[in-house]
Formats: C-alpha cells, sequence, structure tokens
C-alpha cells in the first residue's frame, strides 16, 4: 500500500516534469531511462531524492537538446527494496518497455537479482548507489563508493591523527553491515590495529544494551558502526550518549541528513561520505538551485545516494555522445573512457568499472551540520574485478 | 557485574511497562490483540507531537495514556465489541488494524525515523559505575506503574468486578455485573498503557510507524507465560528478560533477540501454566 501511494505521487512529479520540458523533440524520437528503485520497503526514505536527481538530470538534458537530439524519458518502476521486486521491475523495464540503459541506487539484494535480467537484455546498467564492492559484469558500471574508498579515510584518520590502536566494531545483521565491517576488520589488523570485538544486532532490533555493555568493558580507542539505515543508527547514537560512554566513533553508514535529524546525540561523529551539501563548487551550486526551483517545497536534501544518480544519466549522455549512437555495444565501449564533471568534481568510471572518488571525512558539529576534517583526493577503489579492463 | 545486573533490571523494567497493558486485555477479555505494537505506536508519535510543540517533554506520557485511552475506546466499540465470542476472528480484525494504523502514521508523519526529546540526559553513577539515568528512571517507572495496577485491581470496585470477569464471566454477569461494560474500560485502559509505554521508551529509541513490532512478540510471550497475575508478569520479566540480556552479553545479540521467544515456548512445554500461580 505504501508502494502504491508513493508511486502515486511519483507518477504526478513525473507528469509535471515532462510538461515543464520544452517539446521540441520530433515525435517518438525518445531515449528510455529504466530506474527501478525501493519506493516502498527499507529504502522508502531516500529513494524519492534519488528519483528527483534523475528528474532534475533529465529536464537539464532535454531543455539543451537531449541526448543525440532525443528526449529523455525516465521509466520508474518500484523494485519493493528486494530480490523479488526487483526481477519483476527489470523484466517489465527491459523487455517491455525497451529502456536504453538501466541507471538506479538500489539495495545490494536489488541490485544481485537484476543482474542476470540486465545479462540477457545486454542492457548497459549504471548502479549508483555505495555498495560492499566487488560486483562484476560486462554490463555493470559503478559511480559510487565501495569499502575500500570509504573505511580507508575513517581508518587511517583515527589510527594517524588521532592514535587509536584498538577498535571495536559494531553493526546490524546483514549483508552490508557484515561487509563493510568485515572489510574494516582487515584492513585495521593489516595496519597494525587491533580489532577487539565485532559485534551484530538484528535488522530491526532497537536496543543496543548488550553491545553498549560490552563496548563499555572493552574499552577501545574507537568504534566504528555500520548499521541499517534509519532507526539503527539513530538508536545507537542516543543510547551510546546516554550511556555516557565517550568514545572516538566513526558511523560508515549513515548520511548527511540522518546525522542533522539525530541532532544533538549525533555530535563528534565522524562520517565519510563522496558528497556532502557543503562541498563548494559551482557544479554543486548549480545542482542545488536546480533542484530547488524544479522542487521547490518538495525537494529533498541531495546526498551520496541522489547525487551518483545525477551523475550516472550525465555519464550515460557522455558515453552515447562518444559512442554516435544509442547502440548497447558501443555505449557500454565508451562508458568507461568517458567523465562527467558533476557536484561531486569529475567522475569517470574507468577503474574495472568502478570510480575514484574524492572522499570526504567530515564530523558532525553540536548544530547538525557537518564539518569537513579532511579531503582525500581521488581515492581509488583498488581491484574491485580484475578480469575487467 | 554491576552493570550486567543494571542492564537485567532495567530490561526487565522496560519488558514490563511494554507488557502489562497486553496483560490486562488478554486477563480480562481473553483475546489476543495484535494491536497492541500500534498503539505503542501511537503513544511513540504522541510524544513527538510533544517535541514539536516544543513543550516539556514529560508532557509525552500523559498526553499518551490518554491518546491511547480515548482510541482504545473507539476501537472496543468499533471493532473489539463485536467479536468477543469469535477470538479468531479477534486477532485478525486486530491485526488488520495494526497495519491500516501503520499506514495512517505513514501517510500523516511519513516512513522516516523521528526523535523525541529525552526529560532526563546522561548518565550517573550508580553502584561504581555509570549508567544510562533514563534507563534507571525506567525501574520507578515500572515500579510505580505495578503497584497502581495491583492497587486498583486489589482495592477498588473496578478491580473488584474485573477479577470477577477474569475467574467466571457467567456467574459475574448473573450476579448483575455488567461485563460489556468491564470489558469496555480493561480494552481502554490497556491500549492507554500500550501508547503510555510508547511514549516511555522513545527517548531511548525512535519513533518510526513500525517501532511497535519488535515489542509485541516478546511481550505477546511474557504474557502467554504470566496468564493473569501482574506478579508473574513481573518475574517472567526479570527471568525472561535476564535471560536475554546474558545470552546478549556473553553470546551475541543475534541469539539474544530470540531468547525470550524460545524460552517461552518451551517453558510452555514444560508447564502450561508458565509463571502463573507459581
Amino acid at each position: 500500500m505504501i508502494g502504491r501511494f508513493g508511486l502515486a505521487c511519483m507518477a504526478v512529479t513525473g507528469i509535471v516534469g515532462a510538461i515543464a520540458a520544452p517539446a521540441a523533440f520530433a515525435e517518438g524520437d525518445t531515449v528510455t531511462i529504466g530506474i527501478p528503485i525501493g519506493l516502498s520497503g527499507a529504502n522508502s526514505v531516500v529513494a524519492p531524492s534519488v528519483v528527483q536527481a534523475a528528474q532534475l538530470a533529465a529536464a537539464e538534458i532535454n531543455t539543451k537538446g537531449g541526448i543525440l537530439g532525443h528526449k529523455v524519458v525516465l521509466e520508474i518502476a518500484d523494485d519493493n527494496s528486494g530480490a523479488d521486486g526487483a526481477v519483476k521491475a527489470y523484466n517489465s523495464l527491459i523487455f517491455q518497455k525497451r529502456v536504453n540503459a538501466i541507471i538506479t541506487m538500489e539495495t545490494s539484494a536489488a541490485r544481485n537479482a537484476g543482474l542476470p535480467v540486465v545479462a540477457r537484455g545486454k542492457t548497459p546498467f549504471i548502479y549508483t548507489s555505495y555498495y560492499e564492492g566487488r560486483s562484476c559484469s560486462p554490463y555493470l558500471f559503478v559511480d559510487a563508493w565501495v569499502p575500500d574508498q570509504q573505511v580507508a579515510t575513517v581508518v587511517d584518520y583515527f589510527m594517524k591523527e588521532k592514535g587509536a590502536r584498538t577498535f571495536f566494531l559494531a553493526g546490524s545483521d546483514y549483508a552490508f553491515g557484515r561487509g563493510m565491517l568485515g572489510f574494516t576488520r582487515k584492513y585495521i589488523e593489516a595496519h597494525g590495529g587491533k580489532v577487539v570485538d565485532e559485534e551484530y544486532l538484528p535488522m530491526d532490533a532497537s536496543d543496543w544494551t548488550p553491545v553498549l555493555s560490552k563496548l563499555k568493558a572493552a574499552n577501545p580507542d574507537a568504534l566504528i558502526s555500520s548499521t541499517a539505515g534509519g532507526a539503527p543508527n539513530v538508536t545507537l547514537a542516543k543510547q551510546l550518549r546516554a550511556s555516557g560512554i565517550n568514545v572516538l566513533f566513526g558511523n560508515l553508514a549513515v548520511d548527511e541528513g540522518t546525522a542533522k535529524s539525530i541532532g544533538a546525540d549525533a555530535t563528534g561523529v565522524y562520517i565519510s561520505q563522496s558528497y556532502l551539501t557543503s562541498i563548494d563548487n559551482p557544479q554543486n551550486a548549480a545542482f542545488k538551485a536546480g533542484l530547488e526551483k524544479m522542487f521547490g517545497p518538495e525537494m529533498k536534501t541531495p546526498n551520496d545516494l541522489s547525487v551518483p544518480e545525477y551523475d550516472g544519466i550525465y555519464l550515460y549522455k557522455a558515453a552515447v555522445e562518444k559512442a554516435g549512437s544509442f547502440n548497447e555495444e558501443a555505449v557500454l565501449k565508451a562508458l568507461p573512457a568517458v567523465s562527467f564533471d558533476g557536484p561531486r568534481g569529475v567522475i569517470r568510471m574507468d577503474k574495472q568499472h568502478h570510480s575514484p572518488l574524492t572522499m570526504y571525512l567530515g564530523q558532525v558539529q553540536a548544530d547538525g551540520s557537518v564539518k569537513v576534517i579532511q579531503v582525500f583526493q581521488d581515492v581509488d577503489p583498488g581491484n574491485q574485478c580484475p578480469k575487467l579492463k | 557485574m554491576t552493570s550486567l545486573f543494571l542492564d537485567i533490571v532495567t530490561t526487565a523494567a522496560i519488558l514490563y511497562v511494554v507488557a502489562t497493558g497486553l496483560l490486562i486485555v488478554f486477563g480480562v477479555l481473553k483475546i489476543i490483540n495484535f494491536a497492541h505494537g500500534s498503539f505503542l505506536t501511537i503513544g511513540g508519535y504522541a510524544a513527538l507531537v510533544v517535541t514539536q510543540l516544543g513543550l516539556s517533554p514529560w508532557a509525552g506520557p500523559p498526553l499518551a495514556l490518554l491518546a491511547g485511552f480515548v482510541l482504545g475506546a473507539v476501537v472496543e466499540m468499533l471493532i473489539v465489541r463485536p467479536l468477543y465470542n469469535r477470538p479468531l476472528d479477534a486477532i485478525l480484525a486486530t491485526w488488520g488494524l495494526s497495519i491500516v494504523v501503520v499506514q495512517l502514521i505513514t501517510i500523516g508523519f511519513g516512513r522516516g525515523t523521528n526523535f523525541v526529546v529525552s526529560p532526563v540526559k546522561g548518565a550517573v553513577v550508580v553502584l561504581g559505575t555509570e549508567y544510562s539515568l533514563y534507563r534507571l528512571l525506567m525501574i520507578v517507572v515500572a515500579l510505580v506503574l505495578g503497584g497502581v495496577l495491583v492497587t486498583i485491581m486489589q482495592g477498588t470496585r473496578l478491580g473488584l468486578v474485573a477479577r470477577a470477569v477474569i475467574m467466571n464471566e457467567a456467574l459475574a454477569q448473573s450476579l448483575g455485573i455488567n461485563s460489556a461494560r468491564v470489558r469496555f474500560i480493561t480494552f481502554s485502559i490497556g491500549s492507554g498503557l500500550a501508547a503510555l509505554a510508547g511514549a516511555l521508551i522513545t527517548p531511548l529509541l525512535s519513533v518510526d510507524p513500525l517501532m511497535g513490532v519488535p515489542w509485541l512478540l516478546n511481550a505477546f510471550m511474557l504474557v502467554l507465560v504470566s496468564g493473569t497475575s501482574l506478579l508473574s508478569l513481573l518475574l517472567a520479566c526479570v527471568v525472561l528478560g535476564g535471560a536475554q540480556v546474558v545470552v546478549s552479553t556473553y553470546g551475541n545479540p543475534v541469539f539474544g533477540a530470540l531468547t525470550i521467544v524460545v524460552l517461552a515456548a518451551i517453558l510452555l512445554r514444560i508447564r502450561p501454566a508458565g509463571f502463573a500461580r507459581v
């Protein structure tokens, strides 16, 4: 029911977007981008911001003549944030709607379920969500971060600048949580640190008491967490604060918006993202102004999941223009060679289908804003897919 | 060791606060109220409204109690009353109601996670260790709540009548007790207590449309092993809640989350009466 309600809202916004764009295109000259996304389920909180970023990119491209003279049309389908919904959404987008490309932010479960469908349709697929890494397919390109890029920034800072040696890891019990912390443990141990404990709470659980008691007993130099979005992030921050434990705290899975809404209890928490709203460059200013103008009071705060979607659509445009056609094979060949200068700076998916990214280590301030502590230029994604170029 | 002890006592207190409303409804009405979790959620949102209006956070719990009581009264009249003789249908109806409540809250407040201001902040040193002041406060709340309810049940006319209905409804009716009215009041109080619990736990947690779900199952199992006695419920909360803390602390929290459900099932297999009449 949530899905249908959300979908109705999306449909309305979609229509408004379409009317706003000029109709200078020849009948039938369209290029369709499929966006299977979690309008319902776990991703439903962030999905609207991603859809807005896509709508802005499409509207901007259309006012400037589209892609090779073709009007960009978005086909949005709810994947229910999971595998079952994703299979349906991908099948309908690729084989019924005949989309030219899939460009989307999704859960890892949904992405994995969609990949075989993408392979059957030989459709170019740009994945715009940060994820646990090492998902490889000739059709898949990623313009968001992987653990190799993010974890390193937090751990390096804690070890070098704060002298942290012992770490306590806490997360939610699911693929992303375990994947992130598993990588973090390896990284810490490879760099001479020690992981004193690694604890998980079920995804829907909200009482961190036992984990906090263990944390207190272990008395580590730093705590690093990777929980499911939304509630677990919040409850951990609040209960940590209420328990009187004062420890260096890096949160791998909190976005700027959530950190802001946690408020004072998040003060001092370190986060690491490839996009922060405060990034000071003309592209980001124009992007934010564009969203504001297009959506007004309905505008969702842009974030590290919505901005890569915007970049992804422009990267696809660049690849089509370089290839000179919408032919899937030609576009796939061009994708690693093109770049786009967006709100996060220049993005290029040239490292085994992944992107070197500038990462921003920030610290949440008492007023909820995120202060940039350190900028890590062009962090390499590492060997994600050695078999791909 | 001290902090383990405090974890056990405060966890038991929180469970007790959450489960009492369900126990009262189950005891008197003999129906399983699957909407208990959604009344808990309503209480959480009542506290959220208090925060949004900028009122004192202390106003949250009383307002939640009132909101739960009033909504419980409406629900009893419209949905629960016709189903007293059809307990299975009552389960379906209250389950359906919980879905409706979640959707209405989602439409009204959005799916997002919200926060309420805590009336007390930080930690205090107790028994030589620093501990969350709010969790300690929950011990006092649970004792006061239990005390008030026991006093009502043992010392007032309403309690006497309610106990009569619990023991033998047909006999109570033949003695001129208006059992429909007893049920109405009981359901309203039970719903009010659920909402009160929701408002009381939110300063520790967050407010979202599904916040009641994880609590419903544990509360339900605790009530099943406690029968109709408030004292048995207290014992069940200390034993099963304590087991949960111990398993979570020495084992891992993923198994810890299953402890109450698994132990309750085993207990009911060995001793069908559970903690009742010990």
